[in-house]
């Protein structure tokens, strides 16, 4: 429980983001599920700067620096509550139960994402020592470390790693992504729609969350930086905030990385502005070059060091047949009808284009990466179904948007 | 959603005892090692050296759902991939304690120093 409420309390940390005058204007649960967001973004990134600079993580040495920028929060209150509440509550409750019952636990948070965590915190740092170790290479090494970091947090408060602490994160990651994404879109939207496509949002992951059995891995915090980074471009032109969602994803998951860069060049395909996609993309830039450098440094470069494995491009067709039978979710491509079937009835196509295309896009790398494999049957599935709740979050944030 | 929770088996409202009791209609490969790993950790000591896999045939193979398990379950000591209890290791390489899930391990330099219905520990004899 107190691991929980520990990174829960990141919020927070994050409270600075209502700084920013978009957020400032958004309805209260908008703003908490934003400053949670940064809150974990800042807490990983101090924990980072901690390691380069050789100090260890305690809860004075943390609490302190993070109590300083809980500070610069901002206090203010803030008008509005949303609509659609009944129907969020729902999936969140129902997926609540889905992970408090031991049913929606993904592997990997056994295989490296919660041996990491622990690591970490037993460490009072980065452990390095552990991600160069030559046995451990099937752990990701060079996995950005924000969810490890999280995990080490949690577990300081709590004086143990917990297992079941990762799991109910679930729940709330997906409850902020729904709560940001309604409250970025209702300043375009209006509150009603934005209620409603919430309630489709809350709908259509809580079933990806199920499906593809996300829960203690990556992916729920993953989508909530990424929904805000997306939502953000798409409603706001607010290239502050997406800043924060893009670099949160870039240093929580390698495919973070390619939503960004897939995300940014569609916007300036639709925006035809170059600056601003740069501005969003810097601190994402620098954070994960500095994580790249520390591992190229300590010898434990993996995943970003394998850009020249081959390409079996002969594999296309079986990559995608294999892919698209996954991407039904074992319900007939329900999620995907659900996400796109309202957008026939949409106006607004102009603004709904760069959700649109960075969803098409996230489909295309996803199965570029699989082709990079020779035998890609069993990643494929073993993660589609998780990779490809990106591009249904895209396509939620399309109908929303094209909805007005 | 229901009919997916429903899928996974039941019971459906009871706290289950492992993160993977329901993620499928079949036991998860690392359920059993869920289940002992916190007791083998208090009975280690500090610093120890480690390997844990499900044995087949009574040997080791490479394990590694259960041995990353151990990675993140056993923090204090450290976790050794399985080939290190091999018949071919060498016996001054051989891993101090093997924890062996669910089937006997059949090393004949290792005797067992504790047993649950999940699995064993062997330490080896120097």
């Amino acid at each position: 429980m107190t691991f929980v409420i520990a990174i829960a309390l990141l919020t927070l940390v994050g409270l600075v983001i209502r700084r920013v005058p978009s957020v400032a204007e958004m309805e209260l649960p908008a703003q908490l599920a934003i400053s949670f967001a940064a809150g974990m973004m800042i807490t990983g990134t101090l924990m980072f700067a901690f390691s380069l600079a050789g100090i260890s993580w305690t809860r004075v040495s943390l609490g302190m620096a993070l109590a300083a920028c809980a500070a610069l929060g901002v206090w203010k209150r803030a008008a509005g509550k949303g609509k659609g509440w009944i129907g969020i509550a729902l999936f969140v409750l129902l997926t609540l139960y889905g992970v408090m019952t031991a049913r929606e636990t993904c592997a990997d948070l056994m295989y490296f994402w919660g041996p990491k965590g622990e690591k970490f915190y037993r460490a009072e740092k980065i452990d390095v020592e552990m991600l160069k170790f030559p046995h451990y290479f099937l752990m990701h090494p060079d996995y950005p470390p924000l969810l490890p970091e999280i995990y080490a947090w949690g577990s300081l408060v709590g004086h143990r790693f917990s297992q079941w602490g990762a799991l109910a994160l679930t729940p709330l990651f997906l409850l902020a992504t729904v709560l940001a994404f309604r409250g970025i879109a209702a300043r375009k939207i209006g509150e009603e729609l934005a209620g409603h496509y919430a309630v489709l949002m809350a709908a259509v992951l809580a079933y990806g969350f199920a499906a593809g059995m996300v829960a203690g891995a990556g992916d729920p915090p993953l989508l909530l930086f990424e929904v805000i980074a997306l939502a953000a471009l798409t409603f706001e032109d607010d290239w502050r905030l997406a800043a924060l969602g893009i670099a949160g994803a870039m240093f929580l998951k390698v495919e973070g990385t390619a939503f960004a860069a897939v995300l940014l060049a569609c916007s300036v395909v639709t925006r035809r502005r170059v600056l601003p996609a740069i501005k969003a993309a810097a601190p994402g830039i620098i954070l994960l070059g500095a994580w790249i450098a520390f591992a190229r440094h300590h010898g434990f470069l993996d995943a970003y060091g394998k850009s020249k494995s081959a390409l079996h491009l002969h594999l296309l067709g079986k990559v995608t047949s294999l892919t698209a039978r996954q991407a039904s979710y074992g319900a007939f491509y329900l999620p995907w009808l659900a996400a796109l079937a309202p957008l026939s009835s949409g106006r607004n196509w102009r603004r709904a284009l760069l959700p649109l295309l960075a969803g098409i896009g996230v489909i295309v790398y996803t199965l570029y990466f699989y082709l990079h494999d020779a035998d890609p049957a069993w990643w494929i599935a073993s993660s589609a179904e998780r990779v490809l709740l990106t591009a249904l979050a895209c396509f939620v944030v399309a109908t929303a948007a094209a909805s007005e | 959603m229901v009919w997916r929770f429903a899928a996974r088996g039941g019971p459906y409202f009871e706290a289950p005892r492992t993160v993977v009791d329901h993620v499928g209609r079949g036991t998860h490969e690392t359920r059993d090692a869920l289940i002992i790993l916190p007791r083998v950790a208090k009975l280690l000591p500090r610093g120890a050296e480690v390997t844990c896999f499900r044995p087949i045939g009574g040997q080791e193979h490479y394990d590694s759902a259960n041995y990353l398990t151990a990675v993140g379950m056993l923090p204090h000591q450290t976790v050794l991939p399985p080939f290190v209890a091999g018949l071919l290791t060498p016996h001054r390489e051989l891993v101090e304690y093997v924890v062996a899930i669910r089937e006997p391990f059949t090393h004949p330099a290792y005797v067992p120093i504790a047993e649950w219905p999940e699995g064993r520990v062997y330490r080896v004899v120097r």
